[in-house]
């Protein structure tokens, strides 16, 4: 009789935990954004929500603290499925649709991939649970170590929205109700991490170092792929989206660090680069949560989604803008937030890993270095541009300008996940300690001599020494200047009555970067003219685009060549029932044919 | 001499159904084989004295040789469809295929199964050249009735081979299958009877017109 039914249900580590404190931390003040969100829908609508989020977030929760991989296996399907219904929530619009069956699609192919891992390990170690799973991993053969290796990353990988498998986020994110966007970008594609970590370090691990270094490669390509779509998308909602695929990226980096010294026997710079990537996780799933959380205050006051058409925001809805303000300051890394502390960690962790290795390692760690360093610079550019266009300048359109502040439930929503996020950046002296024993009691390691003294002063200084600048440059602007001060329209260089169509707009603040990355974007443009006649121009049209370039030299070869074999195999199948019966017998003849010649 | 006799007369038969134009002939080819079927059965009885095998023997006259041709006809009759058979393979052709699959049948008897007794070996090629033309019946004809044929043909080939091979199958197994064999057949009739008030015919070449 084989053991079945796993002995150990749930499983409390400090990994778990963690865990579980960052889907606490998003899930609740996006509960309490939905109250204000939803208050249009009906009643039936209303229950639906809730229902859904209750289990979703259960959902995540279990899949944390599972003790077996059928448990894990049960609670990552169900987390799927009731993501899927949440992203088509408005199944009224066809995009939602559309963005859920993608999603659908991709989410189980990784499923599968999941699935065929767990149960290989099942298959060796004759029980689904974690410490019989860890045990019997050792005996196994190198190659079907990496067989399964694979599998899992891909898996996980599917759900954390890792280049090149990342295609589903700009659409499923987008589609989703705010709070949702916020909850799946926040948390359900870190509970993808979450596999990563608890089975490459904690279970399986420490692997082969090319393990490492292909979780770092990968993130190193997330991170500027990610940045650089964002750079290119006007729609605010699929930006984040972008800049989620951008921020796992960065994750990977620590993550992808870590196995790597970690199986070198490096233990510190193991330690540091873990508690990198752990810190980048809470992060993003702070300010992301918050900034998707501003979108759908954006959205519900405005109905616009669409950057161009925004402008002049920060006069009608204050509060937003300077939530928006704050989580677009922490995702581009600026140093009293908390993206400046877990970037810095990064860095500090691929330079003692220079000083730490020889040769070609050396060179890979001072280039994910370079990557991370433009990453973050591109993601402030991004982000000047999503702010500034958004908030700044004056309205480009009718809705921009009635747009009026959210509710209070919105608000302390928001306010709920901001000041964490300057809590993040300034405490980093309370929270390294508590990251660095999770990282040493994942990694196993007993003693990693890190200092955090630096860390606890440094963004505390920073915020001290802006704060005087800041106010000291306000001053002498405010009073210094006092006789030179001249009052023109929002935007107006000093002109007279240019109108918010002669405004910067995003596309403009992009093309420097169109021009840079377009060995990589590949634009194009499409101009249309009708005329009446050769002179007269009635009307002209014109587009840039960028070529999605996963999209259309990996996925869209994939699904021609499954169509072609589809509709090839059609063809065994005409609807004669004389050539059904005839398949059978030719099979049977054959048999016959092979025993009687054999 | 006799059991060789038997299958000889069973083989003849089933040659006869192959090469059957119409419909009524192709069921009372059907009739010959079951009452050659039967008197296999009967010979196997008399030769192991098994009461059992007595009882299935006179199932089979009764069921095959009779009601199941009987069904058949008058569903036929009812319907009124015309004799043609609708042959997608001619007569003659189908002969030299039939003549084709029965050498196979005794090479794989000879070579696969490797049995002593000559005359088991011959009753094993014959079973299965039976459900070889069974099946050939269903392919290559094109009205409805020719699949039911070909079926039951196929099903007195399986009979067959298992009373070869193993001196029968246990007894209820047998009564299991005749039961099956005769709801089979009023399903079919009814259902045949349907087809033809919807469709006006009981061509299943034309079926291909269901597919969406």
């Amino acid at each position: 009789m084989i053991n079945f039914l796993p002995k150990q249900l749930f499983f409390f580590d400090p990994l778990a935990v963690f865990f579980l404190v960052v889907i606490g931390l998003v899930c609740v003040p996006s509960a309490i954004f939905s109250i204000g969100y939803l208050r249009a829908e009906s009643l039936k609508r209303k229950i639906l929500s809730w229902v859904l989020l209750i289990i979703f977030a259960f959902s995540m929760c279990s899949v944390v603290l599972s003790g077996n991989m059928l448990l894990f296996l049960i609670c990552w399907e169900v987390m799927s499925l009731v993501s899927y219904f949440l992203v088509v929530f408005d199944f009224k619009q066809e995009k939602s649709i559309r963005a859920g069956i993608i999603y659908l699609v991709m989410t189980h192919a990784g499923t599968a991939c999941l699935m065929a891992a767990f149960f290989i390990l099942y298959n060796h170690a004759g029980s689904f649970d974690y410490a019989a799973v860890k045990q019997s991993f050792m005996l196994l053969t190198p190659q079907l170590r990496n067989i399964i290796f694979l599998l899992l990353f891909i898996g996980f990988a599917t759900k954390a929205g890792v280049v090149p498998l990342h295609i589903w986020l700009p659409y499923a994110h987008p589609q989703a109700p705010a709070h949702i966007s916020s909850i799946m970008s926040g948390v359900m594609i870190k509970v993808g991490i979450y596999g990563m970590m608890r089975f490459f370090i904690t279970l399986l691990g420490p692997g082969p170092a090319w393990w490492g270094a292909f979780i770092l490669a990968l993130g190193i390509v997330s991170c500027l792929v990610g940045v650089i779509y964002a750079l290119m998308d006007h729609d605010l909602k699929k930006l984040l989206a972008y800049h989620s695929v951008e921020n796992i990226g960065i994750i990977l980096l620590g993550l992808g660090t870590a196995m790597f010294f970690g199986s070198r026997g490096k233990t510190v710079v193991a330690v540091l680069a873990m508690c990198a990537g752990l810190y980048h996780l809470v992060n993003h799933a702070l300010f992301k949560g918050l900034l998707f959380l501003c979108s759908g205050s954006v959205f519900k006051a405005s109905g616009l989604r669409d950057m161009e058409k925004m402008g002049g925001l920060i006069k009608k809805m204050p509060m937003t803008a300077l939530f928006f303000l704050i989580g677009a300051m922490g995702i581009s890394a600026l140093p009293p937030l908390n993206g400046f502390v877990s970037e810095w960690l990064t860095f500090q962790a691929f330079f003692s890993g220079v000083l730490e290795s020889q040769g070609w390692v050396k060179i890979f760690m001072v280039l994910s270095a370079a990557a991370l360093a433009m990453t973050s610079g591109l993601a402030a550019a991004c982000f000047v541009k999503a702010f500034g266009i958004s908030f700044l300048g004056s309205p480009r359109s009718v809705r921009a300008q009635d747009a009026k502040e959210c509710g209070f439930s919105m608000k302390a929503g928001m306010a709920l996940l901001a000041i964490p996020v300057i809590l993040f950046g300034i405490g980093a002296g309370f929270i390294m300690p508590i990251l660095l024993s999770i990282s040493r009691a994942a990694l196993g390691v007993e003693k990693a001599d890190i200092s955090v003294r630096l860390l606890s002063v440094l963004p505390a200084m920073i915020a001290v020494i802006l704060l005087v600048i800041g106010s000291a440059v306000f001053l002498w602007f405010r009073f210094g200047l006092r006789n030179k001060r001249v009052s023109y329209n929002t935007w107006d260089c000093g002109y007279y009555s240019l109108d918010s169509r002669n405004e910067y707009t995003a596309t403009a603040f992009s093309k420097p970067f169109r021009i840079a990355f377009s060995f990589f974007l590949l634009p194009y443009r499409k101009s249309e003219k009708i005329r009446d006649s050769f002179y007269h121009v009635r009307k002209f049209t014109y587009e840039t685009h960028t070529t999605s370039v996963f999209k259309r030299f990996l996925y869209e070869p994939l699904l021609r060549l499954i169509y072609s074999t589809a509709f090839k195999m059609r063809k065994l199948q005409p609807g004669s029932i004389h050539l059904y019966i005839f398949y059978i017998f030719a099979t049977l003849v054959g048999l016959i044919t092979i025993a009687a010649i054999f | 001499m006799m059991l060789s006799i038997i299958l000889s007369g069973f083989l003849v038969a089933t040659f006869l159904l192959v090469v059957a134009k119409r419909i009524t002939a192709l069921i009372r080819s059907f009739r010959i084989q079951a009452i050659f079927l039967s008197l296999y059965a009967l010979y196997m009885g008399l030769s192991q004295r098994h009461l059992e095998m007595f009882i299935v023997c006179g199932l089979i006259f009764v069921l095959k040789a009779i009601v199941i041709p009987f069904v058949l006809l008058r569903i036929i009759r009812r319907i009124n469809v015309e004799e043609d058979l609708g042959l997608l393979v001619n007569p003659q052709l189908s002969l030299i295929i039939a003549l084709g699959f029965t050498y196979l049948s005794y090479l794989f008897a000879h070579n696969a199964m490797a049995l002593t007794d000559p005359v088991e070996s011959a009753a094993l090629a014959v079973s299965i050249t039976v459900v070889c033309l069974g099946f050939f019946i269903m392919v290559s004809r094109m009205k409805a009735v020719a699949q039911i044929i070909g079926l039951l043909v196929m099903e007195n080939g399986i009979f067959l081979a298992a009373s070869a091979i193993s001196g029968g199958m246990p007894f209820f197994v047998e009564i299991a299958f005749f039961f099956d064999i005769f709801v089979f057949v009023i399903i079919i009739e009814v259902f045949v009877y349907k087809v033809n008030r919807l469709f006006t015919h009981i061509d299943t070449s034309k079926m291909k017109s269901l597919k969406g």
